[in-house]
């Protein structure tokens, strides 16, 4: 569904991506993991049209989504959910979901059933509808992202760091809600730093060190990689030799 | 036609090339980050990882030989520290010091599922009884079809090198369904039957698989009308994974590569140049995958060509002709490897012969099973008393069977 080849993406002058390569087939989860300022959220932002890339090609549904704007690449049904500032604060949460369906306004499915699909999903969402979004907690908040991302009916879902700042009951019940969604049918590209969580619902996954791919594989494979450990935890070793 | 990983097998060749480019990309800067020889080749060629960006950037990348494996010994080569590396494995008959290979969980996890892939490919299944009349111990890649087995359910009977007659024994009395060995001892086998005119249509064999050694069609020509089988190879390279790299299918055209871990490339031996589909040339592989152990451009020395023409069976893998050279003076016996460079790491432990020797193999249908090894001696032992030079030969010959594991016979010359 997409294919990433050769990206790189500047600072100013730094590099923080090189050559990156990837690929995301339909209806998975794959999660993209590393430590800070590894290039995960530069590389969301480079796939959804919000960062400049300076190679390389991101091909989105056989469509070369290089040099499109970012209205047109959510148009094409490739919507990401930010880290931060997901949601409009002064707005509702009702009216901050019809925001989400703005760009996709021509879809087949009516909105009153993408509505009805979201409020399904979050109920809390239903109840609080005409609160400002900002008067909300920081899992509904989240929540209200994510509704509002789907009101796009978007085909691929790109997460960043969904867990960040919520409380440990919230970040499970969250992660319970991305796998409901793939289950739906919505591929999901997810960025964590929550390795071990993202690891257990991701069919595929990458690691991320320094603006490189250091490592490939299926969630499980990666969950006992010890490399992925050093990956979060650094270095345990001192010789090669060492057990 | 049985495929066990569908996916994989019979991908389109363009998300092939593409699944095979993230991929190496990943080794290659692991192989940078993790492994100083390969950060030195980079360096000293000013090559940074960051500018493959295409598989035909591979060929930026200086081969690794052999004698770099040696060089490295032991710990050198390896991309991961040793608390990640559950398998540990050296080559027996290696000169020089030994090659030390390691393996991660995952590698073998890998390994297993790519000799799973052959023993599917070729018809095996469930319901199958499998001898194993490898040589556990100095083949180390034997116990590979126990786990291999493992996984599609089929049965395992390591057999290993019980005698003609016992193997015999064995697969009537447990009707074994399929043989693994190396083809030169299905042979033996076969000429155990024939000596004592037993029936081979006591015997329950549906399926041969062979490898560790080359052997021409006709030996497949007269294992399958013999048996009443049909017989396919299953090919490695000892420094990456042996056996698994390629395999046969029922159509016998080739042996498919698993270039899902493997990129194989074939080069003109003498000049290094890359040569295309079809050529017949050295086979060098990059690893893809292997955790522990990455190889980039590995020079295997053994001769062959490709061709990714779509094989009848359906996998779109490319596929390798049969080996049946080498670029080296390496000759294989009963499926072990014997180095010359090793021969005369021999001799120099005794007084009065070499360095000067020759290998001279003998054997039936193109495949080797005695080696005599002529050396060169000094006078003295030339016209030394029969007993004392009988007494010499044995000393050479038991510290043969030491060093490489295989009984030879020893010849005095007074120049080869």
């Amino acid at each position: 569904m997409l294919k990433v080849k050769n990206i790189e993406a500047f600072f100013g002058e730094i590099q923080v991506l090189r050559h990156i390569s990837l690929h995301v087939e339909a209806k998975e989860i794959v999660s993209l993991i590393g430590a800070n300022g590894a290039g995960k959220t530069t590389l969301l932002n480079v796939i959804s049209g919000l960062h400049p890339s300076r190679n390389g090609s991101r091909i989105f549904m056989d469509v070369e989504t290089r040099g499109l704007r970012a209205e047109k690449i959510v148009a094409l049904g490739l919507v990401q959910v930010p880290e931060t500032d997901k949601v409009f604060n002064p707005l509702t949460v009702r009216e901050n979901l019809e925001l989400g369906a703005y760009l996709r306004r021509k879809d087949a499915v009516p909105f009153g059933e993408k509505m009805k699909r979201v409020f399904e999903l979050f109920p809390i969402l239903e109840k609080r509808q005409g609160q400002p979004a900002g008067m909300l907690s920081g899992g509904e908040r989240q929540m209200l992202a994510l509704g509002k991302a789907l009101m796009g009916d978007p085909k691929m879902l790109m997460l960043d760091e969904p867990s960040l700042g919520l409380a440990p009951t919230i970040v499970s019940e969250m992660f319970r809600v991305v796998q409901s969604l793939n289950r739906q049918g919505k591929t999901i590209l997810l960025v964590e730093q929550n390795a071990r969580e993202t690891l257990r619902i991701s069919h595929r996954g990458y690691v991320l060190d320094m603006g490189r791919i250091v490592l490939s594989g299926t969630g499980e494979e990666l969950l006992n990689n010890e490399e992925v450990k050093r990956a979060f935890l650094g270095k345990d070793y001192h010789q090669k030799w060492e057990r | 036609m049985p495929i066990l990983n569908p996916n994989i097998e019979t991908m389109s060749r363009k998300e092939l090339l593409e699944l095979q480019l993230e991929r190496l990309q990943i080794v290659v800067n692991q192989a940078y980050s993790n492994v100083d020889f390969y950060r030195k080749k980079f360096d000293e060629a000013g090559l940074s990882p960051d500018e493959i960006k295409t598989l035909d950037d591979l060929r930026r990348i200086s081969f690794t030989t052999r004698k770099d494996l040696m060089d490295n010994y032991p710990y050198g080569m390896f991309a991961v520290p040793l608390r990640d590396v559950v398998r540990l494995q050296f080559p027996l008959g290696m000169y020089g010091n030994p090659i030390v290979i390691g393996y991660t969980r995952e590698d073998l996890k890998m390994w297993n599922e790519l000799v799973a892939r052959v023993m599917v490919a070729i018809g095996i299944n469930e319901h199958d009884i499998i001898q194993v009349a490898f040589n556990y111990g100095l083949f180390i890649g034997a116990v590979r079809f126990n786990q291999s087995a493992e996984l599609i359910g089929a049965a395992v009977i390591p057999t290993s090198i019980a005698s003609g007659e016992v193997q015999v024994k064995i697969m009537q009395d447990f009707r074994s369904t399929v043989l693994t060995s190396a083809p030169s001892f299905a042979i033996h086998i076969m000429e155990t039957m024939q000596k004592k005119e037993m029936d081979p249509k006591t015997l329950s064999l549906r399926i041969g698989l062979f490898g560790a050694e080359s052997w021409p069609e006709e030996v497949r020509q007269a294992l399958e009308s013999y048996f009443n089988i049909q017989a396919y190879e299953i090919f490695g390279v000892t420094e990456l994974i042996e056996p698994g790299v390629a395999g046969e299918c029922m159509a016998k055209n080739g042996l498919h590569v698993f270039e899902d871990h493997f990129l194989p490339e074939i080069i003109d031996p003498n000049t290094g140049e890359v040569l295309g589909e079809g050529r017949e040339g050295e086979l060098v592989l990059t690893t893809l995958t292997n955790r522990a152990y990455p190889l980039l451009r590995y020079r295997t020395s053994d001769v062959t060509s490709l061709t990714s023409e779509v094989c009848p069976c359906g996998r779109t893998l490319a596929r390798m002709s049969k080996v049946l050279k080498r670029t080296d003076q390496m000759v294989c016996v009963r499926g072990i490897n014997v180095f010359p460079e090793k021969v005369k790491e021999v001799l120099s432990g005794f007084e009065g012969v070499g360095p000067g020797c020759s290998l001279v193999t003998q054997g039936k249908r193109g495949m080797n099973d005695h080696l005599t090894i002529r050396v060169e001696a000094s006078p003295g032992i030339l016209q030394a008393r029969e007993e004392e030079k009988t007494s010499l030969r044995q000393k050479i010959q038991l510290a043969f069977r030491r060093a490489v594991g295989i009984g030879v016979e020893i010849e005095f010359v007074r120049e080869v």
